[in-house]
């Protein structure tokens, strides 16, 4: 409803906050002095998979911008670079990316200098992201192709030349950003970070908001991030998936509550011998009206950590 | 036995060229195409009957490549007096498509088994089910497998060494002679396929594996499964049997370096 309002409006507010500015159907939101969220929709990587499925985030210093994740393709990352050349001339200086999906990467290419004499941004992102980019690039090559057709030419796989080990401050001119890594949790290269200016913390996949969140790397390590999350200074949110939001604590512990009872389900039918698939029909049931993509993304869940939980 | 095995894996070497190739072209759903060459590849010019009393279940639709649960069963009623010594599992668009082989004995009464097995792309299970005078039978189940990117977290070396081979058994309860009783076991072991790239060297990494579990009840041989790489990280296999009287369920299992890993269970009636 939202997207559909932005399309319509065709009034073209530049600098002005809480405005938003459209380009070529890449709608974006303007959610705080200098902050831009794109909102993909709600789709799983299947058919019907686009490229443009999470949010994506520009930051505007007076030096420069920091893009936080790209988009699934080539083509969204150009969107993104259209959009971000509505708002600002100023140079894209770090491309970050929150963790290794493929629907938050791939439109990393789109930021690589078209001259060899222009500045070249620092792509940033996990200490563990440029390995586990090597290791999946065959399966997310095939996955492109398969999905996004000729959207996938030219959806190169670019890699951070900046890692974050533990923290690392970025400054865009006027304004820090301070990235997080974290252990374990989502996937094995997630990194948060928050702008200090505003309060703006970029949660990437730690938090989902209205679709089912995914556990990818450890349910354990997931829920033990979120709980860390909300000790956060933050005044809002931006999550990897679903809307920006000031009740951010609320949305974390919607997170912790679905992941915690989806854990201890699992853990519940493990011990009583009930099977994986069994369990996939019936974990986190009482979860089932709260979350978009419900019956893809927690039968996915427990297909993923059953198998694990079960050498508890 | 083993020499066997390896010689079905050098055959493998043809099909996964020729699966390959066909995999080049992109499609949304699992090619029917395939398995005729595989058929040949691995059954050169054997006849081969499609039969209903060999049963596939699973999801039209995995959810994780990773870790797809099938349950394979045989009803001997079904079956008219087919005893169906030995059970070949594919998935016939993996590059390497041979998930296991099931050597069956009497005392498996109704063959049932569930395990979890690699799908690389979407294609069709295909169980080949042969006699001993080596006829086959053959049952095939489609299966999407598209969207899953689960299992592959690099781990540390060392830890995987240290815990391959961990075996955890369970028998249900209370177990009846003459009665099905269900059994499970599972292994830990990272089960490497050797198509993985190394990335430091550039090379693959060597496949580390699971290649084989013998199932013994009261001393007498009850099933024997040749494990392939198809078969998922961590090795689980679920199945029935008839005891004859109380006695000790035991799994020998072995990887592709040589090592033995073993566990016995006693089973109280």
């Amino acid at each position: 409803m939202r997207i559909l309002m932005i399309t319509m409006s065709l009034f073209s507010i530049i600098g002005c906050s809480h405005a938003e500015v459209q380009h070529s159907n890449f709608a974006v939101e303007s959610v705080a002095d200098g902050i831009y969220v794109h909102h993909g929709e709600h789709l799983d990587i299947d058919t019907g998979y686009q490229g443009d499925i999470c949010n994506i985030s520009f930051i505007v210093g007076s030096k420069g911008v920091a893009v936080i994740d790209t988009g699934g393709s080539l083509k969204v990352g150009q969107q993104l670079q259209s959009a971000i050349r509505k708002v600002t001339p100023l140079p894209v200086l770090y491309v970050i990316n929150t963790h290794v999906h493929p629907d938050h990467i791939y439109g990393n290419a789109a930021f690589l200098p078209k001259n060899p004499s222009d500045p070249k941004p620092e792509f940033v992102g996990h200490e563990k992201l440029a390995n586990a980019m090597d290791v999946r690039s065959e399966q997310y090559a095939k996955l492109n192709e398969r999905f996004l057709h000729d959207d996938a030419i030219g959806s190169e796989l670019i890699k951070p030349t900046l890692v974050v080990k533990t923290t690392l401050e970025l400054d865009l001119g006027d304004r820090v950003l301070v990235l997080n890594a974290h252990p374990l949790a989502h996937t094995n290269t997630d990194i948060t970070l928050i702008d200090r200016k505003t309060g703006t913390l970029f949660a990437g996949d730690l938090l989902f908001i209205a679709r089912t969140p995914v556990v990818e790397g450890d349910i354990k390590g997931l829920i033990a991030e979120i709980i860390k999350l909300k000790s956060s200074p933050a005044t809002q949110v931006v999550p990897g998936h679903g809307p920006v939001t000031k009740d951010w604590v609320v949305a974390l512990s919607n997170a912790e509550r679905y992941l915690t009872v989806l854990l201890n389900d699992v853990r519940a039918s493990i011990k009583g011998n009930v099977s994986m698939e069994k369990t996939m029909d019936t974990a986190a049931e009482s979860e089932r009206n709260h979350w978009k993509l419900f019956e893809i993304a927690n039968r996915r869940n427990v297909n993923t950590i059953y198998p694990v939980l079960e050498w508890e | 036995m083993a020499m066997q095995f390896q010689r079905w894996f050098s055959k493998v070497v043809v099909a996964v060229g020729l699966s390959l190739s066909f995999a080049a072209n992109t499609y949304a759903e699992a090619d029917p195409k395939l398995w005729p060459v595989m058929q040949e590849a691995f059954f050169a010019k054997r006849e081969m009957k499609d039969v209903d009393f060999i049963k596939i279940e699973a999801p039209r639709r995995a959810e994780s490549g990773a870790q797809v649960p099938v349950t394979y069963s045989i009803d001997n009623a079904a079956a008219n007096g087919v005893v169906i010594k030995k059970l070949y599992a594919f998935v016939d668009a993996n590059p390497i498509p041979i998930t296991a082989i099931y050597h069956l004995t009497d005392t498996l009464g109704n063959f049932q088994l569930s395990t979890r097995i690699r799908f690389e792309t979407d294609a069709f299970v295909r169980l080949v089910g042969e006699t001993a005078d080596g006829s086959l039978y053959l049952a095939s189940r489609e299966i999407r497998a598209a969207g899953g990117c689960g299992g592959m977290v690099e781990n540390n070396e060392s830890e995987i060494r240290a815990a391959a081979g961990r075996i955890k058994m369970n028998v249900e309860t209370p177990v009846k002679v003459g009665t099905p009783t269900t059994a499970t076991f599972n292994i830990k072991h990272i089960m490497r396929t050797g198509l993985q790239r190394d990335l430091v060297s550039q090379g693959y990494v060597p496949a580390f594996y699971i290649n084989k579990v013998d199932f013994v009840y009261g001393g007498k041989p009850l099933m024997t499964v040749d494990v392939g790489v198809g078969t998922a990280e961590d090795p689980y296999f679920k199945f029935s049997f008839i005891p004859a009287s109380a006695g000790n369920l035991e799994a020998v299992a072995t990887d592709n370096e040589g090592k033995t890993f073993s566990q016995q269970y006693e089973v109280k009636i």
